[in-house]
C-alpha cells in the first residue's frame, strides 16, 4: 500500500482535477456568475483563439520581452555576482549601490524608464533585466564566496591565474545557488513582463488580460491566466532539468537527487 | 654532494591577531635533499602546517630565507604539489576530470590528458570509479584520487599536509603502503605533515620533531630502517625504539603546548 502511494506521481493530479470537475458541474447548472465561466467554455476559447492564431501572437510577444529580459539579466547578474565574490574591491564597489536599490520594486521604476527608453518592447525588457538581475547576483555572491580555501589553493597550486579560479571553481562552487536565483529570476520576470504589458501595451498576454476585463470577456481572461501557467511551469520545469543534468556532482553530495 | 632541493635558513611566520603578535615559527632551519622523505611531527598548533603553507607558497614568510631549487618562493606552483587533508576534490567533476584538471590548466593535448589519467588511475587503483563523483567515494579513495591529481602534473616536490589524518586506522595503513610503493617508483622529495609517530617512522627517511610554538626543530632524527619497508617493519625493535625515543621528545612539547593554551 505505501509502495504503491510513493511512487505515485499522479496523486497531485487529484486536487486540480477535482476542482475542475466541480467547477464544470456547477457552472453547467447555472450556479456560479458570470467572471467564473465553465471549464469547457474556457477551452472552447483557447482553441478558437489557438486556431486563429491569435494567442500565438500574444504568447509569442510575452514571450520575447520576459526572456530576453531574463537571460540578460541573468548575464549581468551571474558574472557581476561572481567578480564581486572573487574580488573585494569589486564587492566594495557594488554592496551600496546593490544594497540601496535592491528593496526598491523594480516595476515602480516603469514610468521613468518608459520616459528613458519609450513605450515599446525596449522598455519592457529592461524593466525585467533589472528586476531578474537581483536575486540571481546575490545568489551568485554568496555562491562565489562560499567557496572553500582548499578548492582555491588547490587550483592556484596547479597554476591556474585569478581568470582560471573565477570560471572553473568559483562559477560550478556557485551553481546550485546560481540555479536557485534563476528560478526565482524566472518567476519574477513573468510577473513584471505582466504588469508592464497591463499599463502600457496593445498586444501580449498582460494586455489580454486588460482587454478581456474591459469588454467583460471572463473566458478570454482565463485563457489568458492558464497560458502564463502553462509557460511559467514549462520554462521553470526545463531550468530544472538543466540545473539537474549540471550540478549531478554535487547533488550526490547533498543526497537530494530523486 | 648535489646542493639541497630546499634550503630554509632562519625562518620565522608571525601573525598578528587581536593587535598582538604571535610567532608561529621562529628561527627555523633545514635542508632537504632532492628525493628525500621527511616527515615533520609535533604537537598541534606548532606551525608545521604554516611551514608547509609557506613552502607551498600559500602563505607569505616573515624573515629568513626559504629557497626551493635555489629560489625564494613567490607563490605557489606546479613545481611543488600539494596534498590537502581536505582532499579538496572538485565535487562537480568525475574521477577522471579531477584528475585532469591539472593537465587542462597546462594545456595539455587530449591524448596526453587520456593516457596520464589512465596511467594514474591504475596506479591508485581505481580505474573502474573513473566515472564516479567524489561523493560517491570513501575517504581512502578521495585521497588516492587527490594524488593522483597531484602526481598528474608531475611535481618535484609533494606537500602532504596530514593526509592521511581523516581516515580511518585501516584505510591508513593501506594509504601509508600504496603511498611508499609510490614514493619508491617515483622518488619524489616529500614533505610529510602528521602527527601519527608511527606513520612518520614508517614512511619517512628523517623524522623532524617540531617544538611547541613558536616552531623550530627540537630534533632531526635519521630513521634507518632498510627499503622497501613492509608493514612487518612496524613489529621489529629497531621501529620500537624510534618510536619510543619521538614519543618521549614530542610527549615534553605537547604537554608544554598545552600549558600554554590552559
Amino acid at each position: 500500500m505505501m509502495a504503491k502511494l510513493r511512487g505515485g506521481a499522479w496523486l497531485g493530479l487529484l486536487p486540480p482535477l477535482i476542482v475542475l470537475i466541480v467547477w464544470e458541474t456547477m457552472a453547467e447548472a447555472g450556479r456560479l456568475p458570470d467572471y467564473l465561466p465553465a471549464p469547457s467554455i474556457i477551452a472552447r476559447q483557447t482553441l478558437t483563439m489557438l486556431a486563429s492564431g491569435e494567442l500565438m501572437r500574444h504568447i509569442g510577444v510575452s514571450l520575447f520581452q520576459a526572456l530576453s529580459g531574463f537571460a540578460i539579466g541573468a548575464f549581468f547578474g551571474t558574472v557581476l555576482g561572481l567578480l564581486s565574490g572573487a574580488l573585494r574591491p569589486v564587492d566594495r564597489f557594488y554592496e551600496p549601490l546593490i544594497s540601496l536599490t535592491y528593496p526598491v520594486p523594480k516595476i515602480a521604476l516603469l514610468p521613468l524608464i518608459f520616459a528613458w527608453f519609450g513605450l515599446g518592447d525596449l522598455s519592457k525588457i529592461v524593466t525585467i533585466t533589472i528586476s531578474v538581475f537581483y536575486p540571481i547576483y546575490i545568489s551568485a555572491l554568496a555562491g562565489a564566496k562560499s567557496v572553500s580555501r582548499v578548492h582555491v589553493w588547490a587550483a592556484r597550486n596547479m597554476g591556474a591565474s585569478a581568470t582560471q579560479i573565477i570560471w572553473r571553481v568559483l562559477l560550478p562552487t556557485a551553481l546550485p545557488q546560481i540555479f536557485t536565483g534563476l528560478r526565482i529570476g524566472l518567476a519574477l520576470s513573468f510577473v513584471v513582463m505582466f504588469v508592464a504589458e497591463m499599463v502600457e501595451s496593445s498586444v501580449g498576454l498582460g494586455y489580454l488580460i486588460l482587454f478581456a476585463e474591459q469588454n467583460l470577456r471572463f473566458d478570454m481572461m482565463y485563457v489568458a491566466i492558464v497560458s502564463i501557467g502553462i509557460i511559467g511551469f514549462s520554462a521553470d520545469f526545463l531550468l530544472r532539468q538543466i540545473g539537474k543534468r549540471l550540478l549531478v556532482g554535487q547533488l550526490t553530495a547533498t543526497e537530494i537527487r530523486r | 654532494m648535489p646542493a639541497p632541493i630546499i634550503i630554509v635558513r632562519g625562518l620565522c611566520k608571525r601573525f598578528s591577531r587581536g593587535g598582538k603578535n604571535v610567532d608561529a615559527i621562529r628561527d627555523f632551519n633545514l635542508e632537504i635533499s632532492e628525493g628525500e622523505f621527511i616527515a615533520i611531527v609535533g604537537p598541534s598548533g606548532c606551525g608545521k602546517s604554516t611551514f608547509l603553507h609557506m613552502v607551498g607558497g600559500f602563505e607569505p614568510i616573515t624573515e629568513g630565507e626559504l629557497l626551493v631549487e635555489g629560489h625564494p618562493v613567490a607563490g605557489p606552483g606546479p613545481d611543488r604539489g600539494m596534498v590537502f587533508q581536505e582532499f579538496a576534490l572538485f565535487p562537480w567533476r568525475t574521477v577522471a576530470e579531477n584528475v585532469a584538471w591539472g593537465l587542462e590548466i597546462q594545456a595539455r593535448s587530449r591524448s596526453d590528458r587520456v593516457a596520464i589519467v589512465e596511467r594514474l588511475l591504475a596506479k591508485v587503483g581505481l580505474t573502474h570509479f573513473r566515472d564516479h563523483y567524489p561523493a560517491e567515494l570513501s575517504g581512502g579513495m578521495k585521497q588516492r584520487v587527490a594524488i593522483a591529481r597531484t602526481l598528474a602534473f608531475e611535481p618535484r616536490i609533494l606537500l602532504m599536509d596530514e593526509p592521511f589524518g581523516a581516515l580511518d586506522a585501516q584505510n591508513r595503513e593501506l594509504m601509508q603502503e600504496e603511498l611508499q610503493t609510490i614514493w619508491n617508483e617515483t622518488r619524489k622529495t616529500v614533505i610529510f605533515i602528521t602527527h601519527d609517530i608511527e606513520e612518520a617512522i614508517y614512511l619517512a627517511d628523517r623524522v623532524i620533531v617540531f617544538s611547541a610554538r613558536p616552531g623550530r626543530t627540537k630534533a632531526d632524527i635519521p630513521i634507518d630502517l632498510p627499503r622497501p619497508r613492509d608493514l612487518e617493519v612496524k613489529k621489529s625493535t629497531a621501529y620500537f625504539d624510534y618510536r619510543n625515543q619521538i614519543w618521549d621528545l614530542l610527549r615534553d612539547e605537547v604537554l608544554r603546548a598545552r600549558a600554554e593554551f590552559a
